[in-house]
């Protein structure tokens, strides 16, 4: 008969075992090859940013594989695993950790602005630069010498928005539905300080989930409210819910947003509700750009769907990796950073920059930009903005 | 001494061995996992306790991380000392678990989970939306991590070694108040609350209690996770957060002492072992979750209780009541608790 100590102790066994293994597992880890240069991507890959995610990483896949195929970098070849943030940023913060003990020459992403936030600090701890797709403010405003951007930062991006309102459209009131997460907030809080500036009236301020379905209730409030335009700062997926939404309502005023609800993927999402939709584009596959319609086609070839900017900007940012360590002549992350400040690259130098982009002493970036408006379906580019400072 | 408690008793002295020496074999990143599966642990202890051992189904645990987390965030942040925060977590919990616990009095089962969920929601809500205190969808950045007698944890093993710490402390703690007549209140709280009454027990005071013990354990476990991150956000304390621990507490086995301590293993390490498969590591974890509670329902603690059970019964009997005594001796198998409760 066996007694229950002796039941204590098996379990007590058991446990020894299982954690023994469990410990032994997790201490292995692959490191990279020493022909290899180990450049990791962190991005949301499930959860609420997988559709941004996912496009980053496809823009980055097809980068490096040119890259790859034509040699790598200073004769080595580019190792970049992707690993999965679940859109969550302790996740994020959680993998970075993980990369560092390989000693990454640099870090891609994430494209998440909480997850960007959360994970520079470590980046600027071991001194390893960290080219991001976050489009938050503040990222670029807590002096880390390692962040660097690959679309414009919030506090770039509403200025054009927000001059194309007023001159544009000559409106005078706006209403604006934001997703109440960082990203939004963010949007939503440099936009209405934007218009307070130029004395539009913002005469509804709408804040809505991520990953809300029914936005019937906030289209009601929108056309009670009957501004001239209604500025929509929400992620691709809501995006879409809301343009069918306000189509169905007939909600009158001009659509207005910034880069993502004129993105691809909203366009697709959301068919004939689309049409009509306005607003700035910080990168576009539709622009009058000859490289950035090649790139598309590449795009759709290897990966069988279009691409949105975040692909872009996955693309540029392996291409801005290049054109850096060619002109440094070695693999040294911290003086990588420190050549990205203040660093032009043009496409004639290194084509995979697509457009000229320039960083500047925060690591905000600077290029063209573009107004856009969607037309039958389509993206269409009806005005090329120059870049800020040239 | 019998050969199989020494072989135990070595099998849990290798465990503590190597959760000891794991920083001189695991990199940064192993470290900072095992530093995350002791604050979770602590967690689930507290929510095994409320669950698992009382048997109220709370769906709030996860919001009390938050709060003990915003608590020393905000605390240390205005340059209160981090152990003063610590215990002002613990104490801010507890008074909340405890108000949380009057409608556990009146509802039971799925009500008192849509109580509790309700309140989950409205912790988030309460720290999403009032930027003046929270920082909103912001969050907090740069927490500091505190000094330990004297002694820095910015680094990653120093922090693991404090958590670790807490966790013994914690797990000490526990251990002990099952074995007082607490630990037996509750249980038969949870078995048969009028047979329980009729004992002398007041039912009312033991299930506000761990309700509230429970509550300060997730306190105290957000108190270790804020620094431990050095970020939170609203995001990070949702109700998926609750469920997650409550997964733990499930696959782990509920009302089983050491049930959590596997649970989280299983919650925190196996997604990350299954990486290698890249997209498809959430499918495989999930399946096998899916799986370990199909055929066992008890949990992976409770199914080796039946095993053993199994082993020292003659075949053809079932188990009688109170048949499932775990090494503390106060966690009977949910038949047999009522009469465990007043077997001493």
């Amino acid at each position: 008969m066996v007694s229950l100590s002796q039941i204590a102790a098996r379990r007590g066994v058991l446990g020894g075992i299982v954690l023994a293994g469990a410990l032994a597992v997790s201490s292995l880890s692959a490191r990279a090859a020493d022909d290899t240069v180990f450049i990791p991507n962190v991005v949301e890959l499930s959860g609420a940013g997988a559709v941004s995610g996912t496009n980053w990483r496809d823009g980055i896949t097809l980068a490096v594989e040119e890259i790859n195929a034509a040699g790598g970098i200073l004769g080595k070849k580019l190792n970049v695993p992707h690993l999965d943030t679940q859109s969550d940023a302790s996740i994020a913060r959680a993998q970075v950790q993980k990369v560092m003990d390989d000693k990454p020459y640099v870090i891609l992403g994430p494209v998440f602005s909480g997850s960007v936030l959360v994970t520079m600090a470590l980046a600027q701890q071991n001194e390893i630069a960290e080219i991001v797709g976050g489009e938050a403010a503040a990222i670029t405003q807590r002096g880390n010498a390692f962040v660097f951007r690959t679309s414009f930062g919030q506090q770039f991006s509403m200025p054009k928005i927000a001059n194309y309102i007023r001159d544009g459209l000559k409106a005078k009131s706006v209403a604006v539905l934001w997703v109440n997460n960082d990203f939004g907030k963010g949007g939503r809080d440099n936009f209405t300080k934007e218009m307070q500036a130029r004395d539009i009236k913002v005469v509804a301020d709408i804040s809505t989930e991520s990953g809300q379905v029914d936005f019937a209730a906030d289209v009601v409030k929108l056309k009670a409210a009957n501004a001239d335009a209604v500025f929509v700062y929400t992620n691709e997926e809501e995006s879409a819910r809301f343009l069918k939404e306000a189509r169905k309502q007939s909600l009158k005023g001009a659509l207005i947003g910034e880069t993502t609800l004129l993105s691809q993927k909203v366009i697709e999402l959301a068919g004939e509700a689309a049409n009509g939709v306005r607003g700035h584009v910080g990168l576009s596959s539709d622009a009058p750009v000859p490289a950035l319609a090649t790139f598309a086609e590449k795009f759709k070839k290897r990966f069988n769907y279009a691409n949105d900017h975040n692909g872009i900007k996955g693309y540029v940012a392996v291409y801005a990796i290049k054109h850096v360590t060619e002109k440094i002549g070695k693999f040294d992350s911290k003086a990588f950073a420190e050549a990205l400040h203040g660093m032009t690259i043009t496409p004639d130098k290194t084509p995979g920059i697509l457009m000229e982009a320039t960083w500047d002493k925060n690591g905000d970036i600077d290029r063209a930009s573009f107004l856009g408006e969607v037309v039958a379906g389509k993206q269409k580019i009806v005005e090329v903005l120059p870049k800020l400072n040239k | 001494m019998s050969l199989a408690r020494i072989l135990g008793l070595l099998a849990v002295l290798i465990a503590v061995g190597l959760l000891i020496a794991a920083p001189t074999m695991l990199r940064s990143y192993g470290v900072y996992l095992l530093a995350l599966w002791s604050v979770t642990t602590i967690a689930a202890l507290g929510l095994n306790l409320t669950l698992g051992y009382a048997g109220q189904i709370s769906l709030a645990q996860g919001a009390f991380v938050g709060i003990g987390a915003y608590t020393v965030a905000l605390a240390t942040a205005a340059g209160i000392p981090y152990f003063v925060a610590f215990l002002g977590a613990g104490l801010i919990t507890f008074a909340i678990g405890w108000c949380l616990g009057y409608p556990a009095l009146r509802v039971q089962h799925h009500f008192l989970a849509f109580v509790t969920l309700a309140f989950s929601t409205l912790v988030f809500l309460v720290l999403r939306n009032e930027q003046w205190l929270t920082n909103g969808i912001y969050g907090i950045n740069d927490i500091a991590r505190p000094k330990v007698f004297g002694l820095s944890t910015n680094r990653n093993p120093d922090f693991y070694y404090f958590a670790l710490g807490m966790l013994a402390l914690f797990a000490g703690l526990q251990w002990w108040m099952l074995r007082s007549p607490w630990g037996r209140a509750f249980v038969a709280i949870r078995e048969n609350p009028l047979r329980a009454a009729s004992l002398g027990i007041d039912v009312r005071r033991y299930t506000l209690m761990a309700f509230a013990i429970g509550s300060a354990y997730g306190g105290f476990a957000g108190a270790l996770y804020a620094p431990l991150v050095q970020f939170i956000e609203p995001n990070s304390f949702q109700l998926t957060y609750s469920l997650k621990l409550l997964l733990i507490v499930l696959v782990g086995g509920a009302g089983y002492f050491i049930g959590p301590f596997f649970g989280a293993m299983i919650e925190i390490l196996l997604p990350e072992w299954l990486r290698f498969t890249q997209g498809y590591y959430l499918l495989i974890y999930a399946t096998l979750v899916v799986i370990l509670m199909a055929v066992c329902p008890k949990g992976l603690v409770g199914a080796v209780a039946l095993i053993a059970e199994r082993r020292r019964k003659p075949p053809g009997r079932a188990p009688g009541p109170g048949g499932t005594l775990d090494p503390g001796g106060a966690t009977p198998g949910p038949t047999g608790a009522a009469s465990a409760s007043h077997s001493r």
